[in-house]
């Protein structure tokens, strides 16, 4: 049987010259911002390394009193079993890094437009998902710095009025961080999460294929005759394919040169060491409310966060609705100066954080 | 600074040879590559029929050759320079063994060199001025000189690795000069050889890349895709034969130096040396990129090949050319001269008479016989351990022996002393060496160092600094 004889049994059955049709007819627009389109998929690729990875770790994993004995084989027994921790913990980050790009990217280019409103939404959920998988994860381990960096990170749920403590103690499975706590992590962590985040992803991945790259105001500004566009297959994905390779050499590199370490098990009747902090996506939310509650004191400090976090939440995932004006093509500003202004607060937030706890 | 003892704070004066090394390689072995590449090139152009093509790649050439001609003989010869001082002070044992033996091969290196500087500068200000074939004789005289730099050079750099049997039995004896050519042609002079000329192929195409990414493919199409394509082409030897050229390599490296590169396998332990492993890892991961990304982005789609891409391969290229050539320096370990002399400066067979009459007798250089106890400890750390290690930077002593006391850092210490068969930091630290005394002296200072007392009542005078 020749290929084209296998291809031709294939395509019968499940349309692959539909495919190829469409993905023949598929642009991408071309302009001085293009560079910003490969970060969507870079977070794709990362993902894929966290699922790889995360399926390698999940076979000599044991959650619950045994996890950090287990952590430790890994990471001090197993032939490589060093590589695949850190390139997990690394892609997490690294993952995480490139959703935000993505995500700020999106919001300058104004990608969320009509009619491409369910792909921000989606992909605000994904990066909500996200976070949650890094905390989850955060813990696993069990050693000294996770413990105790969990403690710290609860803060935020715990901070919520009325409801706080409540949702804190389902988290921890009781009143402080336990093995109950690593067994609820875990589940979070493997089973809900990736049920949640899937369906999730291949929605918005859908939604990209539908709609298309958006172009940012300045290009559809321009007459149809002065854009320009590039084919999806065979040029964009080719360069698409090389940004994930050198994403990929990236990853190796730090998994390399600093690998993910482990610190001592976990003793809850020890004092914290001292330094302790949130990984670096928690760092701004930790620090504003700290500073919140360096402000106003007590209650009414964690009540004034909680409400302009999420009326802060609100306002950005509300963008599509309030800022429209696609028609003009002109920069919508105050939409403009609310992006630069989180991305300040967030660096600023972060910044101060890390100063602090040197 | 003071001179032998070059301190160099959290860096570590490994480190500065490193990455000074690290710089002079890519650029040393690209004016290798480069030399052949341009004469071929030239070559190639001569040989298509008369036309705008044939114009435009000599046109490129000559301006490749200005770029080429200020990156090898500015920067290439300030890192050389660079090199020569950073060892000196670093490794003054090692240097003068290198020196002693092989002053005859840096003397042919320094012809060869002045022959190659002095041919590209012809070479670059002739174009269109002589007679083309004499313009491409004086390429083929710069491509010869520039090859000849890497034999000799490759004879001196592997002889630290492999100095080789016939050699180590005369080592020491004051006759060693006179089996320079057992040293020059040691078990891994052709591997290495075969294998450093592929990489400077592979460097010549990478750099011939990054000018020819900025033509404009579409006002001069056919020039950039075939520039692009036939720079590609020049790595492909390296692609095809470095995987066995690297077996045949580490085939001819001694098995406990083999064994190096694979401490890392299964531990990221502190102090176990997993380094290696892991940085050896990363040439694997970084030269399989390169291939793909050279192939699917400059081969396959030439015209839209552009610099940001081109500066992509350059630092994939970057990074496989350091994890090479830093795997390459710490399989030496635990000796900077093959089982001749250990990587703190001490030469083997001294070891036995250091023990018995004491490190700082044998220290060749300043030491104003302090009766501080802390003071001849800081002398014997900078003389024993200073050439590997920092107290707070690069593999830093002070996280090393972090939870430690006093009893602790003395049996630590004692382990390394008597250098058992079973240690496992024999096969990659060298034995400290000295008397019972020099233990109690470095172990004061380190004790300083990894648990100051909290109420410091006397300052402990620091006179190994003077």
């Amino acid at each position: 049987m020749t290929s084209k004889a296998i291809y031709d049994w294939v395509d019968e059955r499940l349309g692959l010259s539909e495919l190829a049709a469409f993905a023949r007819h598929k642009t991408v627009p071309v302009h001085s911002q293009s560079f910003w389109y490969y970060w969507g998929g870079i977070s794709l690729f990362l993902f894929m390394v966290q699922c790889f990875t995360g399926v390698l770790l999940l076979v000599y994993y044991r959650p619950g009193a045994d996890a950090y004995e287990s952590v430790r084989q890994i990471t001090f027994v197993m032939h490589f079993g060093w590589l695949i921790r850190s390139a997990h913990a690394w892609s997490a980050s690294l993952m995480i890094f490139s959703i935000l790009v993505h995500m700020f990217s999106v919001f300058f280019m104004k990608a969320y437009r009509k009619p491409r409103e369910f792909g921000w939404l989606s992909g605000m959920a994904l990066l909500g998902i996200a976070s949650v998988f890094g905390f989850s994860g955060y813990l696993l381990p069990m050693d000294e710095l996770s413990y105790f960096a969990t403690k710290v990170g609860l803060q935020i749920p715990a901070a919520i009025p009325w409801v706080g403590s409540a949702v804190a103690n389902m988290l921890r499975g009781g009143p402080d961080v336990s093995e109950f706590t690593v067994q609820r992590f875990f589940a979070l962590h493997v089973v809900v999460l990736p049920a949640i985040f899937l369906p999730l992803l291949g929605f918005h991945l859908w939604l990209v294929q539908r709609h298309g790259n958006a172009a940012p105001p300045s290009e559809e500004a321009k007459p149809a005759s002065e854009r320009k566009t590039m084919p999806f297959v065979p040029n964009f994905l080719r360069k698409d394919l090389a940004m994930w390779l050198i994403s990929l050499n990236i990853l190796a590199l730090l998994a390399s040169v600093f690998p993910w370490s482990l610190g001592k098990p976990f003793d809850p009747l020890a004092p914290a060491p001292l330094g302790i902090h949130p990984e670096w996506y928690f760092m701004s939310p930790f620090e504003m409310l700290k500073m919140l509650g360096s402000v106003l004191p007590g209650e009414a400090g964690e009540i004034a966060g909680i409400l302009l976090f999420t009326l802060g939440i609100a306002l950005w995932l509300l963008i599509p609705f309030y800022d429209k004006n696609k028609e003009s093509g002109q920069r919508a500003r105050a939409a403009n100066y609310f992006g630069l202004l989180a991305v300040f607060a967030l660096l600023a937030t972060t910044v101060i954080g890390y100063w602090t706890i040197r | 600074m003071n001179y032998p003892f070059w301190d160099i704070p959290i860096l570590g004066s490994g480190w500065v040879i490193g990455i000074i090394a690290i710089f002079h390689v890519m650029i040393s072995q690209f004016a290798v590559g480069g030399g052949l590449y341009l004469p071929m090139a030239e070559r190639k152009a001569m040989r298509m029929p008369e036309g705008q093509l044939r114009t435009d790649w000599l046109k490129q050439l000559a301006s490749y050759s200005k770029f080429f001609l200020v990156l090898t003989a500015v920067f290439g010869t300030v890192s050389g320079v660079g090199i020569w001082f950073a060892i000196g002070l670093t490794h003054p044992e090692a240097t003068s063994t290198l020196i002693h033996n092989f002053v005859f091969g840096w003397a042919m290196e320094w012809v060869f060199f002045l022959v190659e500087l002095t041919t590209i500068a012809v070479y670059y200000s002739t174009w269109d001025k002589i007679d083309p074939k004499l313009h491409l004789t004086v390429g083929w005289v710069y491509a010869g000189a520039s090859a000849f730099t890497l034999i000799i050079i490759n004879g001196i750099l592997t002889f630290m690795l492999t100095p080789g049997g016939t050699w180590l039995g005369v080592a020491g004896t004051g006759h060693e000069a006179s089996k320079f050519w057992y040293a020059f042609f040691n078990p891994t002079y052709w591997p290495s050889l075969f294998l450093r000329t592929c990489v400077c192929c592979a460097l010549a195409g990478i750099w011939a890349l990054i000018t020819a990414s900025r033509i404009d493919g579409d006002k001069q199409p056919e020039l950039k895709t075939s520039l692009v394509q036939w720079s590609v082409k020049w790595l492909v030897p390296s692609f095809v034969a470095t995987p066995f050229l690297l077996v045949w390599y580490l085939w001819m490296v001694p098995a406990s130096q083999q064994a190096l590169l694979t401490l890392g396998i299964d531990t990221i332990g502190s102090g176990t040396f997993s380094i290696i492993t892991r940085i050896a890892l990363l040439i694997i991961v970084t030269s399989a990129t390169i291939v793909g990304v050279a192939y699917f982005l400059a081969y396959r789609n030439p015209r839209d090949f552009n610099l940001s891409h081109a500066i992509a391969i350059l630092l994939l290229a970057l990074i496989a050319t350091g994890a090479g050539e830093y795997s390459r320096e710490m399989l030496r370990k635990p000796y900077v001269i093959g089982r001749w002399m250990f990587s703190n400066g001490v030469r083997v067979p001294y070891v036995n008479r250091i023990n018995q009459e004491g490190y700082l007798a044998h220290s060749n250089w300043v030491w104003n016989n302090s009766n501080s106890s802390y003071s001849r400890g800081e002398a014997i750390y900078r003389g024993e351990c200073g050439s590997c290690h920092t107290l707070g930077g690069y593999r830093p002593l002070k996280t090393l022996l972090a939870g430690r006391d006093r009893a602790n850092i003395t049996s630590f210490i004692t382990m390394l002393h008597d250098y058992k068969p079973d240690s496992p930091y024999r096969r990659f630290m060298p034995p400290m060496t000295g008397t019972q005394q020099d233990i109690n002296d470095l172990t004061d200072y380190l004790n300083y160092q990894v648990n100051p007392p909290t109420t410091v009542a006397l300052k402990p005078v620091q006179t190994a600094q003077k």
